[in-house]
């Protein structure tokens, strides 16, 4: 089932989020090979101003600086509600994230209540995969423009294979 | 701490970082993508992968860190993008080549290849770019 294209402009928010130090901590332990959590403080190679409170605090931000991807816990939620809107009617199983952009401006640190919303920006197909492409722009608590994603997930509507 | 002076078109870097049976579950903690297909090999299966698939969004990740290690500095990226071209599955690790294709402006432009294990790429059109004006 194609997706219909009816559904370009379709909007989703806005989400608020406040951005926790530790969260940034144990998110950059994690992608860097660390264990993030209680039983963390293993060794990762994050870059230190995103993990070492200390090692920030003397770097130009003098805190926590959020990795350039941290905003999928922040920005990703438009993108993960075009996906389970049952208007939409995407197979879950079916569906992998295809490409993804991202344009960065305020920096992100602890303290940050960041408000998010979304659209469905294009739905396109090509063969037997359809694309859609959702849109979110955030701003943080002095209405800086922190980030805009460009989501994209395929749907690949062939029978599964097996 | 890097300055503009400290980049050159031609500058290379590299990472490899490894995807294990605890990476998928950890991301998904500290992401919130709880998505069964990044977690259930059974769910794996059922959508036609020999196992757990990576979240695209750590391969990410992994090239933001790749760039940000070059950079110097996780603050002055502007922008980042890639193509997801093959999954990462557990067990695979990545190997990402990153090149310095243009300084301008403050501006600096770095292009990337993501490889597996095997050499096959697993991101397409990957790159990032950060501001270094004062």
């Amino acid at each position: 089932m194609a997706i219909d294209p009816r559904h370009v402009g379709r909007r989703y928010g806005p989400f608020r989020s406040t951005v926790c130090g530790e969260r940034i901590r144990d998110f950059a332990t994690a992608v860097a090979g660390g264990v993030p959590g209680y039983f963390g403080a293993s060794a990762c190679d994050a870059h230190p101003w995103s993990v070492d409170e200390e090692s920030a605090a003397r770097s130009p931000y003098g805190a926590l600086v959020a990795p350039p991807t941290f905003g999928v816990t922040f920005a990703m939620q438009p993108f993960a509600q075009a996906i389970v809107d049952p208007e939409i009617g995407i197979d879950l199983l079916r569906l992998l994230h295809a490409e993804q952009e991202f344009e960065h401006g305020a920096v992100v640190r602890p303290g940050d209540v960041l408000t998010t919303t979304g659209e469905v920006a294009e739905v396109r197909a090509k063969g037997n995969l359809d694309f859609i492409t959702v849109r979110s722009e955030t701003r943080n608590q002095v209405g800086e423009l922190v980030l805009v994603g460009r989501w994209t997930a395929v749907v690949r509507n062939q029978a599964v294979p097996g | 701490m890097k300055k503009l002076a400290d980049f050159r078109a031609g500058d290379a870097f590299e990472l490899t970082r490894s995807a294990d049976r605890y990476l998928p579950v950890y991301y998904a903690a500290v992401s919130g993508d709880f998505n069964p297909i990044h977690i259930d090999r059974e769910v794996a299966r059922l959508a036609g992968f020999p196992d757990a698939i990576l979240q695209g969004m750590c391969t990410m990740a992994w090239l933001a860190d790749a760039c940000t290690a070059y950079f110097g500095d996780p603050g002055r990226v502007r922008r980042l993008k890639a193509r997801f071209s093959r999954p990462v599955v557990v067990g695979d690790s990545v190997t990402f080549r990153g090149r310095c294709v243009a300084v301008d402006g403050g501006i600096v432009r770095v292009e990337v290849e993501a490889v597996n294990q095997r050499g096959e790429e697993v991101l397409k059109g990957a790159s990032a770019e950060a501001s270094f004006q004062e």
